[in-house]
């Protein structure tokens, strides 16, 4: 095994130009498939195409004839009900209907959803607005009738008659944006007082598609550049900096080809494939680079210097990698089909960053030419070596303290609160999450989850029992804080039935039996499109759909909501060959939060003990198995309990770094046990193969990367989405971790240990 | 030299001749095959009893049946129209009458008995363009357009279906719900063997299918029809059944007694 790489890493100091043009050939192989980038920002994607709730979902969607809805919110501050107003309304909602992709049949708006009403003892079915009032007292008229009217009251107009929303259902949730920005145009002609809001899911979702495409063109460079800059920095030298960008930058080249080529699309997920595989793919090169520089000057002939630092390193710099890319292949094995994805290429990724040092990287500095001599670090290595004489010294209170702030941060974990919520992926004062806000204080919310009656026959949701049930149940869930507005069959039924009892008061109510539901029905329907209850009834009224609108897209609300609804039944038990069952965008959220978590978690640790299971075999020792676990369990543990004691939600991208503890940890802890105790096996002494590993080499080259790692990927605080931020803040926090945990408590658990460790 | 201008002149007026007399055979202009197909759709014979059985079917094949009883009773050919509809199915509306008076010029009058609450509603007609009894048809799809409302267009003729068929494009004057309606009318019966409604988008949404036709009392009639909405997937089937014409309806039945308690012998 060892001689098979050495001849690979002698074979390309001896070729290097060779290796270099081979490396640059397969990079343009890999280069050209980048125009097939197909981008995926759908959150659905996340559940598997057959997962029982997608399913029911999708068939929801059909037989209800739901889209995907886009929303328009128009405020004024002294009320929308002023005849300009009015007209700006007929005239944007005209205008959408006249968008392509915009499904104009299914528009709810003031001009075109229908409403019952009596007139001079006359039965109209109409929407409010079809023209323009012209006097007050027809705005008045109007104004009255909408705002008199749970159809259309915190729905279509706020309830203090200061907003007016458009609801625009689209062909498909891609073209979400596209039509978006064609809304945009309708509404920036007008010049009056009103504000404007667009929201809905679609919209948060394509957006942040297009968005995620600028930031992966944008922040990920931006890291790069930040990453050289702080290489440049610690190191003073080019060629420092130079070869690891070019093994990183050609290993995420390699791997997003790769995934690109092979038909994959570019999820949420593996949009961050880069972001992750950068530091694992710099940590390898420093490595190599810190003991090529400490070497060089003493045998001062680059040939022979890198072969001696592979002679040295081969081992830990083929485990550490392997044993990262096992655990982030095993990802595989989660029911999450983006995270299997992320998991395989990151692991492919890490076996081609691997590749590169081995090849391309020799060459490289084969072919650098350097100029000024060569410094041996000293201050960082002093700091260090004091360190490890501090740790050592006093083992025990190190370990001690360690253990007092690990079980600190454990109960800092039970703190956290598991929650997402697509639209919180947009920073607070980006104009969607603005317009979420507005619009959501205005109508009965955004957020729109259909509750399904199903029965086993047909007309079962016709019979008195069934809709005094729902209207009950309606009733319910409108106390409920988080539920805006709840809307049903029932309530066409009850205005039908009030308006032809001459809008008097006592008869909005339900009527007592079948026949007259089936009838005010089938009035209804006589004079308005077919397919206007289809968003509250199945075609043969075997199923019935409650609206329920909520005002936060908060995994937890909707959460507490489902709860709910389960204590009520519990509590009032449903009809007879009645069932219930949730379906819409923030329930099937909570699902794959739901699967997310606990899919991670069991990924996560499924990853550990593959982990262990390897380090116990290269240490061939289980002791030292455990000792080089600590520093990840160490890193991860203190993340989370940091995070759970600043009060962040645990969400979907912190849920994905955990992962990459295992990434950074695994790769310090695997470099400072082997290399320690090959110094160890020379030496034969502890303190001086302890002072060897912390002042010199190994510790050096472990602190450097916890520090570039650490501050390179800082941009990311400044993207405009915010798993990236997060990922570039937990980056930090984690390689900070990691590396603290590596160098400070590995010499105390070593010290403290020694008998069972070192025989000694 | 003369000759020639003479021969010239000759060849000109005959040339001129010919093309009047040919576009006389070819008929008449596309205002008036409109006209025409007007009265032989929507206004055959002096009244009409007809039972309708009408399919609801939606994207997902599911089907809701509409079984009902229709008299309709000409006052003027073109002009005032009166129609009574009993409902048959389904069963929760049975015995629920539909009256249409349909003036040429003014909005109708519609009126509705609602049994169940033994209620009689007057109910608004605030356009031609609403759904007829909740089917693709609109009202105005069921009772006709005034054909001065579009200004129509011969595009070509064409066969259809082994017939001789007008093809002509009608373009809306006023307010109307499609923005372009294509017509296919047969050259021989001036029946709409096919027609396509185009939407504010520009594109087809609706799209109007006669099935079969046949001859009853020496009436051509379409007993087969199948309006499609190309956008939702929906369609409606409608099937004519003894169908009488000319069967002597008298005036009264059109009237809040009958709407009532309907006139069996006539609905049965």
């Amino acid at each position: 095994m060892k001689k098979a790489i050495m001849r690979l890493v002698e074979f390309s100091i001896n070729r290097p130009k060779l290796v270099v043009f081979l490396t640059i050939i397969v990079t343009l192989l890999f280069a050209i498939q980048f125009p097939k980038i197909r981008i995926d920002t759908d959150p659905e994607n996340m559940l598997k195409a057959d997962e029982p709730i997608r399913v029911f979902h999708k068939n929801v969607k059909k037989e209800f004839g739901i889209e995907e809805m886009i929303v328009l919110g128009i405020a004024r501050e002294d009320g929308i009900f002023h005849k300009d107003s009015l007209e700006r309304i007929k005239r944007i909602s005209d205008g959408i209907l006249r968008i392509k992709g915009v499904i104009a049949d299914d528009v709810m708006s003031l001009t075109v959803t229908n409403n019952v009403v009596g007139m001079d003892g006359t039965l109209n079915v109409r929407p409010p607005m079809v023209d323009v009032p012209e006097t007050d007292a027809e705005i008045e008229r109007l104004r009255k009738e909408v705002l008199d009217n749970p159809l259309f009251k915190d729905r279509i107009v706020s309830s203090d008659g200061k907003g007016s929303s458009i609801y625009v259902p689209i062909e498909s949730k891609d073209i979400a944006h596209e039509i978006g920005e064609k809304i945009k145009v309708l509404y920036k002609k007008e010049n009056g007082p009103e504000r404007y809001y667009l929201a809905g899911l679609p919209i948060a979702e394509d957006t942040f598609g297009s968005e995620m495409f600028v930031q992966m063109g944008l922040t990920a460079p931006m890291a790069g550049v930040l990453l050289m800059i702080v290489f440049f920095i610690i190191f003073r030298r080019i060629s420092f900096v130079v070869p690891p960008m070019m093994v990183a930058m050609l290993s995420v080249a390699w791997t997003m080809g790769g995934l690109i080529g092979s038909g994959f699309t570019v999820h949420i997920m593996s949009s961050m494939i880069p972001v992750f595989l950068m530091p694992i793919a710099i940590c390898e090169t420093v490595h190599i680079l810190s003991d090529f520089y400490e070497k060089l000057p003493q045998v001062n002939d680059r040939k022979k210097a890198i072969l001696a630092v592979f002679d040295e390193l081969v081992k830990p710099l083929f485990f550490a990698p392997i044993t990262t890319a096992v655990g982030f292949a095993d990802l595989a094995l989660a029911d999450i089909p983006p995270v299997k994805v992320f998991g395989i290429f990151i692991a492919i990724g890490i076996v081609i960053a691997w590749f590169l040092s081995m090849t391309f990287l020799p060459a490289l500095l084969m072919l650098i030419k350097e100029k000024r001599p060569i410094v041996k670090e000293e201050t960082g290595s002093k700091v260090l070596g004091w360190i490890g004489r501090f740790s050592l010294g006093k083992s025990m209170a190190v370990v001690l303290t360690g253990a007092i702030l690990l079980a600190i941060s454990a109960y800092g974990i039970t703190t956290l609160k598991v929650n997402d919520n697509p639209v919180k992926w947009f920073k607070s004062h980006h104009p969607i999450r603005v317009a979420d806000r507005e619009l959501n204080k205005l109508i009965g919310g955004t957020y729109i989850s259909y509750l399904v009656l199903e029965s086993e026959a047909e007309d079962e949701i016709k019979k008195p029992e069934v809709m005094g049930y729902m209207e009950a149940l309606q009733k319910h869930l409108e106390t409920n804080p988080i539920v805006g507005k709840t809307t049903s069959i029932v309530d066409v039924v009850k205005r039908v039935n009030y308006v032809l009892h001459d809008e008097d008061q006592r008869s909005q109510i339900l009527p007592k039996d079948q026949n007259t539901t089936g009838q005010y029905l089938f009035l209804f329907l006589m004079s308005s499109s077919p397919d206007e209850l289809d968003h509250f009834v199945d075609y043969t009224y075997q199923k019935a759909n409650i609206w329920v609108q909520l005002k936060s897209g908060d995994n937890r609300d909707m959460t507490a909501v489902v709860e709910d609804v389960e204590n009520y039944i519990k509590g009032n038990p449903l009809p007879d060959g009645i069932k219930v069952q949730w379906s819409g965008l923030p329930f099937l959220n909570i699902t794959w939060q739901k699967l997310m978590v606990n899919g991670m978690l069991k990924a996560t640790i499924g990853t550990w003990w593959v982990v262990f299971l390897l380090m116990v075999l290269q240490f061939r020792s289980i002791w030292w198995g455990i000792v080089g676990m600590l520093p990840l369990v160490f890193a991860v543990v203190f993340s989370y309990g940091l995070i759970g004691f600043i009060g962040k939600e645990y969400d979907m991208p912190i849920a994905v770094c955990s992962t990459l503890a295992l990434g950074l940890g695994d790769d310090f802890a695997i470099h400072f046990i082997s290399r320690f105790r090959q110094r160890f096996r020379e030496t034969k002494e502890l303190k001086q193969a302890m002072e060897l590993t912390m002042g010199g080499e190994p510790a050096l080259a472990i602190f450097r990367n916890a520090l570039v790692v650490g501050l390179g990927f800082f941009p990311m605080v400044m993207a405009t989405l915010t798993p990236y931020v997060t990922v570039g803040l937990f980056f930090g926090a984690l390689a900070f971790f990691s590396g603290v945990t590596t160098l400070i408590f590995l010499p105390a658990l070593i010290g403290s240990f020694k008998k069972v460790l070192l025989k000694i | 030299m003369r000759m020639i201008r003479t021969l010239f002149l000759i060849g000109a007026f005959l040339f001129l001749g010919f093309s009047k007399i040919c576009s006389a055979q070819e008929g008449f202009s596309a205002q008036e095959v409109i006209a025409k197909s007007r009265l032989a759709f929507f206004y055959a014979a002096n009244d009409m009893r007809v039972k309708i059985s009408m399919e609801l079917i939606n994207q997902n094949g599911h089907k809701r049946v509409r079984e009902l009883t229709m008299l309709r009773k000409d006052y003027e050919d073109g002009g005032e129209q009166k129609y009574f509809m009993y409902f048959h199915k389904p069963a929760d509306v049975k015995d629920t009458t539909f009256m249409v008076y349909k003036y040429p010029d003014k909005d109708d009058d519609r009126w509705l008995f609602i049994p169940a609450i033994d209620l009689v509603k007057r109910i608004a007609a605030n356009d031609k363009f609403s759904s007829f009894v909740g089917s693709d048809f609109t009202y105005e799809d069921v009772s006709g357009r005034k054909p001065e409302e579009d200004t129509h267009h011969l595009l070509r003729k064409e066969v259809l279906n082994d017939n001789n068929c007008f093809v002509i494009e009608s373009i809306p004057r006023g307010k109307a719900e499609y923005t372009k309606r294509i017509s296919w009318m047969d050259e021989n019966n001036f029946l709409p063997l096919k027609e396509e409604f185009y939407d504010k988008q520009n594109e087809l949404y609706r799209q109007f299918e006669a099935q079969e036709v046949k001859e009853i009392n020496g009436i051509m009639t379409i007993t087969k029809r199948v309006m499609r909405n190309l956008k939702t997937g929906h369609r409606t089937e409608v099937v004519f059944q003894e169908v009488e014409y000319n069967s002597g309806i008298t005036d009264d039945i059109f009237s809040e007694r009958y709407l009532r308690k309907a006139p069996m012998e006539w609905v049965k």
